[in-house]
Formats: C-alpha cells, structure tokens, sequence
C-alpha cells in the first residue's frame, strides 16, 4: 500500500488533518489490498472509525481502559484466558486472565496480537459471491438473504441431484464448530471432515489403543522429560510449554529428539538431531534396555496391563546398538537415557507429542511411547500421565431429522479405525476426485484451511475444482476461501458470545467467550448463520436451531449458578486447583480388556501388528532432502501471517539447509531457491543454518499463500502443503507429512 | 526578466545561475516532500543510524564557516598584511554557510520550531547541543558585527569583533567536535580527538576556501589578480600546505588507535574506512583527492601558482565533505546490539534518499547564490589599504 | 515509606523467544507498526557450537531505566528526564527530534514515534504501575523471564532475587548503571 495512504504522515493535531486521517483510515480499511468491494453502510462505520483512526492518531490517549471484559483466546487450539481491556468501546489490548491455571497466566504473541483480528483491514467484512472464475478474485457483496438463499439452493441441488452424502462439510476445532456439525447432522450428510487426520490422529490412537485413552502429561511436576518431535518451546502448548520451562534449573532434566536445533533444543539438557522417522528405533531400544536389565515396575505391570509377557521376546533385537544404527544416536547415551528414564519413573514422562503426522508408523511409535511410558508405571502418579477429567455441563438436545437412503461415509472402510466425526482427509479426497463409489459436488468449509493444511494442494485444488459449490465461512480471506464460491463473513471471536466449553485435563476449566464489542461491518456468529441456513431447510431442520445463544449457555449451567458466577468475576471456573491423582488405579480402564494394553489383540484382529515392529524410512537418494515442516511461536497454522502484529516478526519463511550442504550445491544464504517435490515446486529464500541434519531440509509451515485477500504476505514464501505428498498412516488415517523428498535448484 | 538581466550580464552567468537554480528547486522540492511524507519516509536515517548525510553536510558548512572566519581574521585580527584582502568575502561566506548549515540541521530535526522555543526556556547546560547552538548563535552575532566592521572600514571594531568572533569561532567549533566526542556510546567519537580535529580540519577548509573565492572572482570578472592578490594565493597556499600535512598526522594518529589491539566497536568503525563500506570514500576522496594531491601541487614549487592553489583548494573542499560524511556514518554504522546468531557479525547499512541528497545539492547551491548576489550587490572589494 | 526505585530482573534462561512481550508492549503503549518501531525485542544469541553440538540463548530487553543516563544528559531541551520510581521518560512536547539522545543511548532503546511526534522508549508501563497492574511484557510472559518490582523494598521479589542469585548488567563500561539485571 502506497506510504501517501498511511494515516500518521499527514500532518498531526488539526482537526482538519485527524478527518483527513479518519477518511484515509476508511479508505485503507476498504481498500481493495482487503478485496472488501462496494462500499460501506455509513451505519455501522463509527466504531470501526474510531477504532482505526484511534491507533494510528497522534492525538495524545489515555491508556488506562474504562473497561474491561473475561473472554478467552481463539488464536490457536489452546483457548487461553483473556482479559480484554476496552477504551471508548475500542479494543485497546488483551491481557492474560491470571486466574486462568492451563496458561499459567499468560498470552503469547499471537494472543496479544488478537485485536487485529477485529481492526485489520484485510479482515472480511460482508458476505462476498464471486462473479469471476474460481481463484481470480472478482466478488461482489451480497446481503446475508442473497448469499444465503444461494448457499440453500445450491445445497437443496446437489442433494437433489446426487445425495445428500453429495455435500462434504469441512471444519475445525472452535467455539461454535458444534453448529457447523448439527447443521450437517440436520441436513443429513454423514461427510464431515475434520482436522484429527491431519493432525494427531495417530497419536490419539495409539496412546488411545494402549491406556483406553489419552493421557495428559503432567510436566510440571515431571524430573526425567523426552520429548521428540515436540517443539513445545514454539508450537505452543498449554501448560505444558509453560511447565517444560518452569522445572527448569531444578531436578528436571529434558531430553530432546528433533533433526533441527529448535527452540526447545536450546532450552534442552540434551538434543539429539535424530534421523527423521527412526523415533520407534529409539523408543524400542529404550524399552530393550528397561526390560532387559528389569527396571521396570513389576508390581504396576501384574495389576494394570495385558501382554507384557509378549512384549519381552518382541524386544530381543531392538538393542541400543541397533538403534544407534538407525537414529544416529549413540547406543551408549541411549542405555544411559534408557537407565536415567526408569530411575526418575514415576516422575517420568516419554511426552506423547502433539501433532503426530509425521510418518506413516506413527500409530505404532506413538504405541511404543505408550508402553514405555507403563512399564516404568507411569500412569495417573505424580509427575506422570494421567487421565483427563471434564466438568459437567448441561445438554443442548436436539432432534436431527432421519433421511432415507443416504449412503454412508465416502471413505469407509480405508482406515482401520475411522472416526465417523472426523473422516480421513487424505482418502476421502481421493475418493472424490474418483468419484468413487459416489461423487461429492458441494462443499462448505467452516474454519479450516484445506488448501493451507492438507498436503499435496493441487490434489485439494483438483477436488475444488470438481465441485459445483464451495462455500467458505472465515474469518480472513483465506486460501480456501480465494477459491470459494460464497464467502459468509463470521464475526471474530471477540465480537462475538460463544458457548461454554470446558477444557479437559487433570484440572479441567470451563471458559466462556463474551463479546467485547459488537459485530464490526456485517460480520456475524456461525450460530446465527447456521440459523438463517437452517431456516432455509423447513421447520424441521429450523427447529434445531430455534434458540438464543443466551438460552444455549443457559441451559449448559442448569442448576449451577456457581459456574456463571465464576465465569462473571474471574472469566473462568474450576473445581480443583490441583490434579487428584491415583483415584483410577486398580479401576477398569477403557479397553476390551479393561487394563492397559501393552499387546493389542484388537490390533492383532485387524491385521495390524499387536506390537510395534520398527520399519526404517526410505533414505534420500543422492542431492534430494527429506523436507520438515512445522511452527514458529508467532504463528498458527497457515492463518495469522497476516496479522500486523505478527507479519512484522516474520515476514516470509525460508528454506533451512546445512551449511555443508549449501556449499555443495554452491547456494548462498539469502539467496532465492526453488523446491520442487513429486507433487510441485515453490520458491523461497534461502536460509543456511547449522540448526539442521544435513539430509533435511525444513520450511515453516503457512506460507506461499495464493489469496490475494492476505495484503501483507501474497508473493511471500513457499507453501509446504504445495510439496509435500499425501502419504497416510492405515490405522489412523493420519497424514504422513514428512515422507517427501524435494531436489533444491537456484532461482 | 529585466531585473534579471541587470542581476546578470555575462552569458557564462546565465548558466551558471541557471544550475544553481535547479539545484534549489531540488532542494526547494525535497523540502516540501519532508513535511508532506515526513521525516521517516523521506529520510534514510533509521533507528540505529539516526544521524545522516544532512547533519554531516551542516558539519561541512559550519566547519567551513569556522575555517573563513579564522583564516580570514589573520589578516583584520593578527594583522598578516596578506590576509586583508579576504576580509570581507571570507566573513560573509563565513556568514552565508553558517545560516545555511543551520538550514540544513533544520531539515534533520523533526521540530526545528519547537527547538527555537524550548531551548531557550527549558535549556539543559549539560548537553553539548545546547552549547552548540548557543555558541553558534553567538558566533553569528560576532560574524556579523565583523563583516560590518569591516564594510564600514573601522578597524578598532573589526578588531574587536574578529578578535571576539575568533575565540567564538574556535569554542563553538571545538564544541561541535564535543558534540560526537561526548558520546561514551560511540567509540569512534568518544575521546577529545574530535574537538581538536574539527579545529584544524576547519584551518583546511579555510584556506581551501578563501583561495576559491578570490580566484573565482577574478575569472568571474575577467580580470587578472593584483600584486596582493598573487601574494595572498601563494601564502594560502604555503599555510595550506602546513595544514594539510598536520591533518595528515592527526589521521594516522585516529587510525592508529582504531586497529592497535582491536577495541570493540572502534576497530570495526576503523575498518569500515580502511576496508569496509567506506573504504573507497575514505582512499580515494578523503585520502587521496582530499589530501595527498592538494599537498603534492602545493609543495611543488612548479604547481605553487595561483591555479595550482586553486585546484588544491576545490580538491580539499570535496575531499572534506567526505571527510564529514564518513565521520558522521562511520560512527553509527556498529549496531550497538548484536543483531546475528550465525555467520559474520554485520555492519549497519546507510545510503542517503533522493530526498536527502536534492536538500544537500540544494543547500550548495543555496549557499552559492547568496554569495553570488552579494558579489553583485556589495562592494567585496577594499576593507584593505591598496 | 521510602520512595521507589523500579527495577526488572529477568532470567534468560527461561526466555523462549516467544515475542509476546513484543506484541503486548506494541498494543499496550500504542507503539506504531513497522519494523523500526519497537520499546522492547529480544535478540537471538549467538549460535554457540557447531553441529551437533549446539546452543544458544535469547535475551529480551528494552530501556535499562539507567540511574546514570547518557539520553538525559545530551537532552538539549530536558524533553529526557527522570521520573518517579527512577523511570527515565520523554515528554513529547519538548522533544525537537534531534536524535541525540538516540546516540548517545548504548543500547538502542529508542526510537523517533512519528505518531507521537517525539522519541519513544520503554516507561516501564508507569501507566500500568499506577493501576497496580504489572507492565505488559513482564505480564504477558510464559515462562516469567522478567520480574519487576521496587529495588527500595528489601523484601520486594526483585531485591529478594537480586540477593540470593549472580547477575548482570548490559555494557557495564558505559557507565549508565543499568536498572535491568540479568540472572546468571
Ligand atoms: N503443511 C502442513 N499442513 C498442516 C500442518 C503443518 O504443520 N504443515 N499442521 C496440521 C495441524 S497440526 C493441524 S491442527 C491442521 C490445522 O489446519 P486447519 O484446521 O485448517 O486450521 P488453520 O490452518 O488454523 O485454519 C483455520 C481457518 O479458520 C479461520 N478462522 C480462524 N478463526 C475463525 C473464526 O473464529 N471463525 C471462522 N469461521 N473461521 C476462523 C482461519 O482464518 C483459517 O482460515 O493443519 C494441519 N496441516
Ligand atoms: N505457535 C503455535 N503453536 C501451536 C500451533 C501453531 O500453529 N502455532 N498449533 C497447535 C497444534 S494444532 C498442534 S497439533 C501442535 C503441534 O505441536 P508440534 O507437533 O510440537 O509442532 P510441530 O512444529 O509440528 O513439531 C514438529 C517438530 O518435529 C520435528 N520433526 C520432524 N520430523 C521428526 C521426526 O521424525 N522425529 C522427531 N523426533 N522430530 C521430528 C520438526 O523438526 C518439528 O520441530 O502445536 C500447537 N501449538
Ligand atoms: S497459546 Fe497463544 S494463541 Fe493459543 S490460545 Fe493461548 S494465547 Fe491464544
Ligand atoms: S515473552 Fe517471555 S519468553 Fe517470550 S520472548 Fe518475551 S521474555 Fe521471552
Ligand atoms: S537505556 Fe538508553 S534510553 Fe534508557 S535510560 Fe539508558 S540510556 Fe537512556
Ligand atoms: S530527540 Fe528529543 S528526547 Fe532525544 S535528545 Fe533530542 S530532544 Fe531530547
Ligand atoms: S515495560 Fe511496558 S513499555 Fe516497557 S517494554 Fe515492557 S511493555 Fe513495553
Ligand atoms: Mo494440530
């Protein structure tokens, strides 16, 4: 945007020169960078007037607010407690609630750079239909009925002409999915694709598969942490990146596996740039040497767990000298590690991890953390693992209607365990590009970036592209929503009153979202669109979503006061400040068996090995790199790069590769290079680190966007989904991202 | 056009005038960009180098001033019979760069208004800027009482004021040195080298520039140099020489230190003039243009010729507003925070905007009319007995 | 009750080069965007090593507060000053824009706010302060790298920490007798 459009260069103080200011900021705010078109209804601009004019005014403020409002995070996944402080109805800053425990009382930058959600010019402001070809850009506003009555009629079509299995609904995690998934649940497809698969899939199934459930870690007070492919110190997670920390330069010790030199790495006592996909090898080598010198807890593996006895002989070739051989970590600090991890059990934690979409072994390693994990008795103990707990809300019920002749999931019967909720991405697009065995021509897509997030994105580009209608409901002009049909404008999360939710763990907290300001522009709440949607579909559907958003929260504290109260005077409410722990020992755990299973005879049913077997990863041909991917703090996924704040710590991402490697290739750090993998080619800077194995190469994820919406960032970096290839692990039908091997040539 | 052309009579005027019209309109031009776009959009100094080609070219014009007004009250003030004849030309160039290098800081401050007003009620006597503009504010009024003095002929009060406006001169000047020198931050500044410095730097440009105005003149006028004339050229001359092959001392002395055990940050300011990003500006223009060849054609007997002197002096004049610049830079350009986590430590990086460099050209050519309308209009001639 | 001398302490070790107190300080004192325009960073040390073996350490920083301040002294309008709690402050209307004291400060803490037509620098959030609130970098942080507190109460967390562990100051040769210490 040219310099002569920034507000604060015009000359200051005059009330001439703030209106000028003021009608400069407006025309910033609509400028077409935010491919926002028409113009506004002069109605709702005073605020936002204000709100922009305000920021960059060099008329002296006060900063003490004269409000302030308990709501909670939507940056990321980890919804921590805010404290919105307001002046003269403008956010002026998020603060982090103290009394909210998981966050430990703190906001990360993507929190504090929240506001911007509200005040960025490129945020979406009215519901959008695209009048050029998909992908090029050309919208004209619509009022919600127009846009509405289209998205209706469009869906009424393909459900008409094909099925209603026809419609595939896309969504993530958030404080109002629930009614993206009732509306789909109404309209009577069984197609919802969530993220899981893209995700920690893997990992839910395989600590799942062993202890019945998924364990949370209990950092904070661990003394003997292994974390691998956990880069908690960046892809933050609550508390546990916060405890990783907190226990340091006390009895904790941390033990790192990762082929980069991360942030966690520097804050490690030990880092070991491990082989990619050699994680099994290690985590196998650690139990031969457990079991085989006999560390583990007899006592805890007699009452608690199944197929101990099959795992002893299992283990006999998985030696420390083997495994030095596969992970590039010698046998020696293996046995060692090995040792000083049964000698800290209970207190110690082999951290499950979070994403686990790495490789397509990735169910059975997280299997072997698992069972470490239980044959040193580390479960539901102090400084262990252990069970997640809820609190108790009321129930909003409703009544689906029943629709005959609806097939079933498109991707059934392509993944051993396959959630009906979640889906598997990487099949269920294959299936609809094959048509097979019926087509899916319509798609809506609420908070979730499949062009950003699932691998290979020309193959999501191809399924687009096959579809009669897309409708995107977001934030931000994102990707998926550049190639979208309908764009539906959702109001932020702090303009808007969300449901109660409660965040398990062992000390689960409900957290409520309440409005700090009014809807900006037209934007409104996904429980008011799916409403008006719904409405469009008969009394039927429409009678699922009669109700105020008031009522729905009402009916989530019936007969528990004490929760609003809570959530009124200190944003957040819990039972419990501490874990209890050990109320489930020697109680039934939620498997066939009713123990922990360390053989999973269910696995041994389906054909799948009851016991991780280690299988080496292909090893890069000469001059090709295995590619990485993951985050930087200052980013979630491929959405807030974007964001003023944020677009300032990082303005583009680069391509690491080890200097040795570099000077092979004869490419110079900084210097522009392009990427080409199996599935397609990006081109990004060069950065040459240390910080990295030589046979890979690594790109932070959410970059390389092809929305021309995203002002700041369009044209800068590459797109890991572009090259990686879509690989996928049987059991979970996680995605294996980090299976792709790209040649690096100069630009 | 009728009362241009009595302004202007000879064709070589018309251009000359012309270019410097140009020049200011440049100026003129970038000034206006300044206050429009403001001073971080329009300017190339930065966070970490704050300090840019405009306040190293107001350090050229004062220093030049100081250097006029020294050299020229040899003559009125120590009663060197040779210097006489620039007594007045060199007080009212003296006069017309002093003003102009205050324009010039002008345009770096972002409130040269609101400086005029809390300087003088809420002064901070510890602050070498403060005294600089006091100092300088009182230099002026001595220039100009001088250069009066002088236009009237009354030598009791050409003395006074010269003697009076030389110690201004030299403690304003040195002050500005202090400017930099106070600054424990900057190790390239820091030290009392710099008010010395800027002093004898200051005899340099002098010299350099009395010679200019006198031979300029002449051929501007067409005629040849008098007896006097001639004298006072190959005196400058002699005394340029002298200067020169100080400063030359004093140089090596500044780099000497600057390499001797690497100290932090002066080492790295050190070498970015020896073989860093200013190493051509500091050989070839400071060194060599600036330097060693106005010294070779002044203690050549063959080149100790009125033209010679004169060459000489446009050769120093260039070379010192290098001089300034790489001063100016040099002492910024090692971020005082370690900003890489692998690789070679970096230096800062500076290179003046369009902007800046239309205000500098503008400024010059400012500078030169006024003198040029002066030669005009006032009688430059006599303040000494023929 | 004896008058306040305000002090951060931090621990380094504990520093994530998460940014949060860079955003916070940005929102918070309305700090214009742009990459120039920051109260407070924190620097990537240098890459200690070479591969594999490899460390490296973050350092977050902002005005030190200095009880001896080059900035002040160079003022020519005494627009720098010295405020309650020890605080060095800029009064916006007195500020001609020289840059001298940009100079003259050793670390970099300054910058020209075209907004607010003045230098601009970390006040520690004094704003903040008189609320009884904590800044908003020492606030918003994980893992607590920075503690702030009255170094005039001997029992206060900052004396407390300043007492029972070894610490550092930034470019001590300067002479700026710093205000923020950094834990060994
Ligand atoms: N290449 C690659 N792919 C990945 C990953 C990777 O590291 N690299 N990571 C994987 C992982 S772990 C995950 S969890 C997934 C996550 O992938 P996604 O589920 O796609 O999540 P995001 O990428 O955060 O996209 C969220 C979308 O929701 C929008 N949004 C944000 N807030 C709101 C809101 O309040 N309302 C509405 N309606 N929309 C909103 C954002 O603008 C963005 O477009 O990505 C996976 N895919
Ligand atoms: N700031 C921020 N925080 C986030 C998110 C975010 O987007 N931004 N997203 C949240 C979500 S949804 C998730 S799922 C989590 C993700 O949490 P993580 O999974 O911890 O995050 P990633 O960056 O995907 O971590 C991948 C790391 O594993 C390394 N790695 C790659 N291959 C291997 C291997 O074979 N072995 C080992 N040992 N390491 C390997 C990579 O170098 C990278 O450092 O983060 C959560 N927190
Ligand atoms: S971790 Fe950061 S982005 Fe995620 S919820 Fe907490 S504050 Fe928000
Ligand atoms: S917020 Fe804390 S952890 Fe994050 S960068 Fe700042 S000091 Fe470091
Ligand atoms: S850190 Fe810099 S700005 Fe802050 S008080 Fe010290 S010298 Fe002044
Ligand atoms: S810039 Fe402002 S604060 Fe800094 S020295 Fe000059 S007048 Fe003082
Ligand atoms: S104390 Fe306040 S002003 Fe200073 S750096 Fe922290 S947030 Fe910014
Ligand atoms: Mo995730």
């Amino acid at each position: 945007m040219s310099k002569f459009l920034r507000p604060e260069i015009i000359g200051k103080g005059s009330i001439v020169s703030r209106l000028l200011k003021r009608k400069l900021s407006r025309r910033r705010f609509l400028g077409v960078s935010s491919c926002a078109l028409g113009t506004v209804a002069l109605g709702s601009q005073l605020n936002v007037l204000k709100a922009l004019a305000e920021p960059g005014s060099g008329v002296k403020l006060s900063l003490v607010p004269d409000r302030s409002v308990f709501t909670c995070c939507e940056m990321c996944v980890n919804k921590c407690g805010v404290i919105a402080r307001m002046r003269e109805g403008v956010i002026h800053k998020l603060d982090p609630n103290p009394s909210f425990l998981r966050s430990r009382g703190m906001l990360c930058a993507r929190g504090n750079a929240g506001l911007q959600t509200v005040y960025d010019p490129d945020r979406l402001k009215y519901p959008l239909i695209r009048t050029g070809a998909r992908g090029e850009g050309k919208w004209r506003r619509a009022s919600w009925d127009e846009a509405l009555d289209l998205v209706a009629g469009k869906m009424t079509a393909v459900a008409d002409q094909y099925s209603r299995a026809g419609m595939m609904f896309v969504s993530t995690e958030g404080f109002q999915e629930e009614f993206f998934l009732r509306f789909a649940e109404c309209f009577g497809s069984p197609n919802t694709l969530r993220h899981p698969t893209l995700c920690l899939a893997s990992n839910l199934q395989g600590f799942g598969a062993t202890y019945g459930t998924n364990p949370f870690p209990d950092v904070r007070n661990a003394d003997y942490l292994i974390m691998s492919g956990a880069n908690r110190a960046e892809a933050l997670f609550t508390p546990d990146s916060i405890d990783m920390i907190a226990g340091d330069g006390g009895r904790r010790k941390l033990v790192y596996l990762d082929p980069r030199f991360t942030r966690t790495a520097a804050k490690a006592d030990e880092w070991y740039p491990i082989r990619p996909g050699t994680d099994l090898a290690f985590v196998l080598a650690m139990l031969h040497v457990i079991v085989g010198e006999k560390r583990y807890d007899r006592e805890f593996i007699d009452t608690m767990t199944v197929g101990f006895d099959e795992l002893v002989p299992h283990l006999e070739t998985y030696s420390p000298e083997w495994a030095a051989g596969e992970c590039d970590i010698p046998a020696e600090d293996i046995r060692r590690i090995a040792r000083e991890f049964a000698a800290a059990a209970p207190r110690a934690i082999y951290y499950q991890g979070r994403r686990s979409s790495f490789f397509d072994n990735d169910t059975q390693l997280r299997r072997a953390m698992a069972i470490l994990n239980v044959v040193v008795g580390n479960w539901d103990v102090k400084g262990g693992m252990l069970p997640g707990k809820k609190i108790h809300l009321g129930e909003n019920y409703y009544l689906a209607p029943w629709y005959d002749g609806v097939p079933e999931r498109l991707e059934t019967g392509d993944v051993t365990y396959l959630s009906l909720k979640d889906g598997a991405w990487k099949p269920f697009r294959d299936r609809v590009l094959a048509a097979d065995p019926y087509p899916v021509k319509g798609m809506m897509v609420y908070k979730q970036n499949p062009l950003q997030s699932v691998p290979n994105r020309s193959k999501t580009l191809a399924m687009m592209e096959q579809m009669d209608f897309i409708c995107t409901i977001d934030i931000t002009m994102s990707d998926t929503a550049w190639y979208s049909d309908v764009v539906l404008p959702e109001a932020t999360y702090l303009e808007r009153l969300d449901p109660i939710h409660v965040l398990s763990g062992p000390v689960p907290e409900a957290v409520m979202r309440q409005p700090c300001i009014e809807p900006l522009f037209e934007t409104k709440p996904n429980q008011w669109i799916m409403q008006q949607l719904a409405r469009r579909f008969g009394d039927e559907v429409a009678e699922s979503f009669n109700f105020t958003m008031e009522a729905f929260i009402a009916n989530q504290v019936e007969g528990h006061p004490e929760i609003l109260e809570a959530l009124r005077t200190r944003g957040v409410y819990r039972e419990n400040d501490e874990p209890v722990y050990g109320a489930s020992h020697g109680k039934r755990m939620k498997t066939r068996s009713g123990k922990i299973e360390i053989y999973s005879a269910k696995y041994a049913k389906e054909g799948q090995d009851p016991l991780p077997v280690y299988r080496a990863p292909q090893t890069p041909s000469r001059g090709r790199y295995r590619l990485l991917l993951g985050r930087t703090a200052y980013f979630t996924h491929g959405t807030t790069q974007n964001n003023p704040y944020l677009h300032e710590l990082m303005a583009e991402n680069s391509l690491w590769l080890h200097p040795d490697e570099a000077r092979r290739l004869g490419l110079r750090d900084g210097s522009r290079v392009r990427v080409r993998s199996s599935v397609g080619e990006e081109s990004l800077p060069l950065r040459v680190t240390e910080k990295i194995r030589p046979d890979c190469v690594y790109m932070d994820h959410g970059f390389g966007v092809l929305s021309k919406g995203l002002s700041r960032i369009h044209g800068r970096g590459a797109s890991d989904a572009a090259l990686i290839e879509d690989r996928m692990e049987p059991i979970s039908g996680n995605v294996a991202m980090h299976q792709t091997f790209v040649e690096i040539l100069p630009a | 056009m009728s009362a241009i052309a009595t302004v202007i009579r000879r064709p070589g005027e018309w251009a000359w005038f012309g270019v410097l019209a140009v020049a200011m309109l440049a100026g003129g031009a970038a000034v206006g960009y300044v206050f429009v776009a403001g001073h971080d959009h329009a300017l190339n100094v930065s966070r970490q180098i704050p300090w840019g080609i405009l306040i190293s070219t107001y350090v050229f014009f004062v220093v030049s001033s100081t250097g006029l007004c020294l050299v020229s009250s040899l003559g009125d003030v120590w009663g060197f019979k040779a210097f006489e004849v620039i007594g007045r030309r060199g007080h009212l160039l003296a006069i017309l760069t002093l003003l102009t290098g205050f324009g010039v800081m002008a345009m770096e401050l972002n409130h040269p208004f609101r400086m005029v007003l809390y300087a003088v009620i809420s002064p901070n006597f510890s602050s070498p800027i403060w005294w600089m503009g006091a100092l300088y504010g009182l230099y002026l009024v001595l220039l100009c009482g001088e250069f009066t003095a002088l236009m009237i002929g009354s030598r009791r009060m050409s003395f006074i004021f010269g003697l009076a406006g030389f110690v201004a001169a030299i403690s304003a000047h040195s002050n500005l040195g202090a400017v930099f020198g106070l600054l424990e931050a900057r190790h390239y500044w820091y030290g009392s080298f710099l008010p010395i410095y800027f002093i004898l730097s200051a005899l340099v440009s002098g010299g350099a520039l009395t010679a200019l105005i006198v031979y300029f003149n002449h051929k501007a006028r067409g005629i040849s140099l008098s007896p006097d004339y001639e004298r006072f050229m190959i005196t400058v001359g002699k005394l340029q020489a002298l200067f020169i092959g100080i400063l030359m001392f004093f140089i090596v002395w500044k780099m000497i230190p600057g390499l001797y055990g690497k100290p932090p940050e002066k080492y790295e300011a050190t070498m970015v003039l020896l073989a860093g990003p200013l190493a051509f500006n500091f050989w070839f223009f400071e060194v060599l243009i600036g330097m060693l060849i106005p010294f070779l054609l002044l203690i050549n007997r063959r080149t100790l010729t009125p033209f010679g002197v004169t060459i000489a002096g446009l050769l120093c004049t260039i070379g010192i507003f290098f001089m300034r610049y790489d001063l100016v830079i040099a002492g910024q350009m090692v971020p005082m925070r370690e900003s890489v986590a692998e690789g070679p430590a970096h230096l800062l990086e500076y290179f003046p905007s369009l902007a800046e460099f239309a205000i500098v050209a503008g400024a010059i050519a400012f500078c030169l009319f006024l003198y040029s309308l002066a030669e005009k209009f006032l009688p430059m001639e006599g303040g000494h007995r023929h | 009750m004896s008058k306040k001398r305000y002090a951060i302490v931090l621990d380094t070790r504990k520093c994530l080069d998460c940014k949060a107190c860079t955003v916070a300080c940005k929102a918070e004192n309305l700090v214009p965007l742009g990459t120039e325009n920051y109260r407070n960073w924190v620097s990537e040390g240098r890459l200690r090593g070479s591969y594999p073996r490899l460390g490296q350490e973050f350092v977050p920083g902002q005005c030190m507060q200095c009880g001896n301040t080059p900035c002040k002294r160079v003022c020519p309008t005494r627009a720098t000053g010295v405020g309650a709690g020890g605080i060095v402050t800029v009064e916006d209307k007195k500020c001609i824009g020289c840059k001298y004291c940009m100079t003259a400060c050793p670390y970099n803490a300054r910058y020209y706010n075209e907004e607010r037509g003045a230098v601009d620098k970390c006040t520690f959030c004094a704003h903040r302060i008189e609320q009884g609130r904590l800044p908003a970098c020492v606030e918003t942080c994980p893992t607590n790298v920075r503690t702030f507190g009255d170094l005039n109460d001997p029992d206060s967390e900052v004396s407390r920490l300043l007492v029972e562990r070894p610490y550092r100051v930034v470019k001590p040769e300067m002479g700026t007798k710093p205000f923020l210490f950094y834990l060994i």
